[in-house]
């Protein structure tokens, strides 16, 4: 499957182009809350004119998938004229669950026969996938997927069904979080939240820190190489062996999901590791924000500086932007107990 | 007397106004742009099927009333001022 | 690629099993009441699981307890053993309230104090439906929970089958199931599209749905495995499709061009013209909508003589759990020759061009669609067929 288009909400703005700006910049503070630092999305990213009639209704979860879904087929530059060629996989660890909680809000304030359907409408899972198909008038087959650790990785082997039998010759795949007060307050409360508001990719440890975020990527994938050429996913696994000689490896540590030590195995490989979770933030589908940098490395053959050298185990790190001449980078998730996830992009 | 009826007709449009717009999250609206016959669906507005099972909860939730059959509920909708007119005659006091 | 179903399972208020099932549908028997499972001042009638066996109240989630109901079915069927340690094998279901965290007193508990009790929290993150199903089975293959509302178990057997096709497992647990919770009652109520007595899919009185809850999975195997394995393939998963209907948030595309696309798709991909199916298992929700596009839809692709029904008469609209419990209730269809009478039906609808089934029907042919259009207007379509 060929990347075509990227679009991108996060804690620094809309687009790819804001994307690659936090990339270059490197770390940023994340935002203070009651509870906890975070990366939120401000209310202004999820503004825009030319879309505001059509989402007037949609809540921040389905804001946030529909501007970045609309700007990953923009940034393709490519117009699909057969609109039942376009497919949609949206995947989630926790959904709308701010819009559950406000419908919830309803039934306990005014009674159950008087609650909102329209919260109650942008409260299902594929609501946001609802508008994603209904803006871009796409046709093709529209699905929401839910997994707490490899929702991404899952899209994307769909997605690669989906293409190699013919059903679409594009997928929109993307992931989509959010945080919201309970959220907050389960990660308060089960998480190793960093004080300093700094998370620690290359620290491998079994009680990593994390700093919650949320936002949403949309990757364009096509049958075809063209629109804005990221380059290729070459193979998508759960495999136990890390097989192959990439140029880098970028990797999901971020603190979300429990001990990390699992990630160790890598510097074995010999190549140099990247993760740059500390931009974006703890985010249960990060890794398709560690995707969508891959992508940018491979087009721009640049390796972007990875935002904190907290290396205990000296792993071979790019310490500054530069140009390099990369052409395979493989995107890895590790989960105790030994679930592995392999993304290869190629150039 | 009637005075004071079209005072509260106004006055109720009015309201209607500042709730739909917000309810419904009308954005680029606002409430002194709408015009008293205001279409509510189709034309107009341009309101949907989703907006109409919102108005009904509105209605019950500001005005205590019930809107039991959405072919009535069609006729009471067409307008802003239909929808006043219907507020005003049926009202509960809450 | 066709895949072989080499077993299924059922749980619904028709029953605790296949055989329960199709009892209460051959005598036309609907347990529909009030809701039991929780307290709510709504007078719709639901179609619940009473007396559900195994289920441990708090301690696990009453949809996964639903789908271990069916699945443990589903899998003595198939003559397999959990667990499934050593096969690969993959998971794929659907559902809508067991993906949610909406545990009301937990949350009336958070909104009181900011703070609450967080084993309801603990319970949802064990809870993710294939993946916990995927783990109890010490499955090794692919697992993932399918989230697209009413076409969810459709869509996850749609999404297995493919899974089959490309080799990334031999063996797919596929399927939908949910539960009967206050949120979603509250929330179809307010969309003012449930009805206040028996649903009547397809009725001209029809005036909406009935909830209901329940569990429907089918085992689905490559075929070069199952046979090797010892089995004797007759039932097959052999075609799906998906489109989508880009119209609107909650209603159905009036002009039913993405039911028809999915449906056509379907029908391609297993390599059969509409004249081969001998019949059809509706979504029929009972809606005046749906129906109408529904019954529109198949007219236009079938005829007016095609067989079909709904048989959300019998356990009332299972949300992500529909599509799995029509697959087995179509397979079953084929497998012992008959339909049930569309329950509920009494007069027709002369904006719908075509009536269901209203007795128990022999039905002889290979091949049977079942279809399933979501809320968020998507539409699938899967094609099952019987080979001699």
């Amino acid at each position: 499957m060929f990347i075509s288009g990227i679009g991108i909400v996060f804690t620094r703005g809309r687009g790819i182009d804001s994307f690659e700006k936090a990339l270059k910049e490197g770390w940023r503070e994340p935002s203070a809350g009651e509870l906890v630092p975070a990366y939120r999305v401000d209310q202004e990213t999820l503004t825009d004119a030319s879309l505001s009639k059509k989402i007037r209704r949609a809540d921040r979860f389905s804001k946030m998938a529909v501007l970045s879904a609309v700007d990953a087929y923009r940034d393709s530059g490519i117009t699909v004229n057969e609109r039942n060629k376009i497919g949609i996989i949206l995947a989630t660890a926790f959904g709308p669950h701010s819009t559950t909680f406000s419908f919830i809000d309803d039934i306990l304030d005014y009674g159950d026969a008087s609650v909102s359907p329209t919260k109650f409408s942008n409260s299902v899972h594929n609501a946001a996938a609802s508008y994603v198909s209904s803006i871009l008038e796409s046709r093709g087959p529209t699905i929401t997927l839910t997994h707490f650790k490899f929702a991404f990785q899952n899209a994307l082997i769909l997605a690669d069904s989906w293409i190699s039998e013919g059903r679409c010759d594009h997928v929109l795949c993307g992931c989509t979080e959010e945080l919201g007060t309970v959220m907050e307050y389960a990660c308060n409360m089960k998480l190793n939240i960093a004080k300093d508001g700094k998370i620690n990719p290359f620290a491998f440890s079994d009680s990593p820190v994390s700093v919650p975020g949320e936002g949403s990527v949309f990757i364009m994938l096509s049958k075809e190489k063209g629109g804005n050429n990221y380059g290729k996913v070459a193979e998508v696994s759960f495999s136990q062996n890390i097989a192959g000689n990439p140029d880098l490896f970028v990797i999901d540590a971020d603190g979300m999901n429990g001990d990390e030590t699992g990630y160790k195995e890598i510097i074995n490989h010999g190549a140099a590791i990247a993760g740059y979770s500390p931009l974006f933030g703890s985010i249960p589908t990060g890794s398709a924000f560690n995707f969508a940098a891959a992508a940018l490395m491979l087009k721009n053959q640049i390796a972007y500086n990875c935002v904190f050298q907290d290396n205990p185990f000296v792993v071979k790190l790019g310490v500054l932007t530069s140009k390099k001449d990369l052409n395979e980078i493989y995107c890895i998730k590790i989960c105790k107990p030994e679930i592995k996830t392999i993304v290869k992009l190629k150039k | 007397m009637e005075e004071s009826k079209e005072q509260y007709l106004a006055e109720t449009r009015k309201l209607l106004k500042e709730l739909l717009v917000e309810n419904l999250s009308l954005e680029d609206i606002r409430p002194e742009d709408i015009k008293d016959d205001e279409i509510l669906f189709g034309e107009g507005l341009g309101l949907d099927s989703l907006d109409a099972v919102e108005i009904v909860v509105l209605l019950q939730r500001n005005f205590g009333l019930e809107v039991k059959d959405m072919k009535q509920g069609r006729e009471i909708f067409y307008s802003i001022d239909t929808l006043a007119r219907y507020v005003c005659e049926n009202k509960k006091t809450i | 690629m066709k895949a072989v179903i080499s077993g299924t399972g059922i749980i619904s208020a028709a029953g605790f099993n296949l055989e329960q099932n199709l009892g209460s549908l051959k005598v036309g028997k609907r347990n529909a009441g009030p809701v039991s499972v929780f307290s709510t001042i709504l007078p719709y009638p639901v179609f619940e699981v009473k007396s559900l066996p195994g289920i441990s109240g708090k301690e696990e989630m009453r949809t996964r307890s639903l789908t271990f109901a069916a699945l443990k079915e589903a899998l003595e069927n198939a003559g397999l053993q959990a667990p499934l340690t050593g096969f690969r094998a993959g998971v794929c279901l659907g559902t809508t309230v067991a993906s949610q965290l909406n545990d009301i007193s937990f949350y009336t508990e958070f909104r009181k104090s900011g703070s609450a009790d967080l084993k309801p929290v603990d319970l949802f993150l064990k809870g993710n439906l294939a993946e916990s199903v995927a783990c109890s089975l010490n499955a090794s293959g692919p697992a993932i929970t399918v989230v697209n509302a009413c076409s969810s178990g459709t869509d996850a057997i749609g999404m297995a089958l493919s899974w089959l096709k490309s080799g990334l497992c031999d063996i797919a647990i596929a399927g939908g199931a949910d539960e009967l919770n206050r949120v979603p009652l509250c929330g179809f109520g307010s969309l003012g599209i449930l009805s206040g007595s028996l649903c009547a899919p397809f009725d001209k009185n029809r005036a909406g749905l009935n909830l209901g809850e329940g569990a429907g999975i089918l085992i689905l195997e490559r075929e070069d495995f199952y046979i090797k394995r010892g089995g004797k393939p007759s039932l097959y998963l052999s075609g799906y499709g998906s489109y989508a209907d880009a119209y609107h948030l909650t209603a159905p595309r009036p002009d039913g061009t993405g039911l028809e696309s999915a449906i056509r798709k379907a029908l391609s991909d297993a390599g059969v013209l509409p004249e081969d199916v001998c019949f059809v298992n509706a979504h029929g929700t009972g809606t005046l909508d749906n129906d109408r596009v529904e019954g529109a839809v198949l007219e236009r692709i079938f005829g007016s003589k095609i067989k079909f029904l709904s048989t959300k008469g019998y356990t009332g609209h299972t949300l992500g759990g529909a599509g799995g419990i029509e697959a087995v209730y179509t397979a079953a269809a084929l497998k012992e020759g008959w339909i049930p009478a569309n329950a509920g039906f009494e007069c027709r609808d002369n904006e719908i061009p075509i009536t269901p089934v209203t007795e128990n029907t022999g039905i002889k042919g290979s091949f049977a669609l079942s279809t399933s259009l979501a809320f968020g207007g998507n539409n699938s379509a899967i094609v099952i067929e019987k080979r001699r």
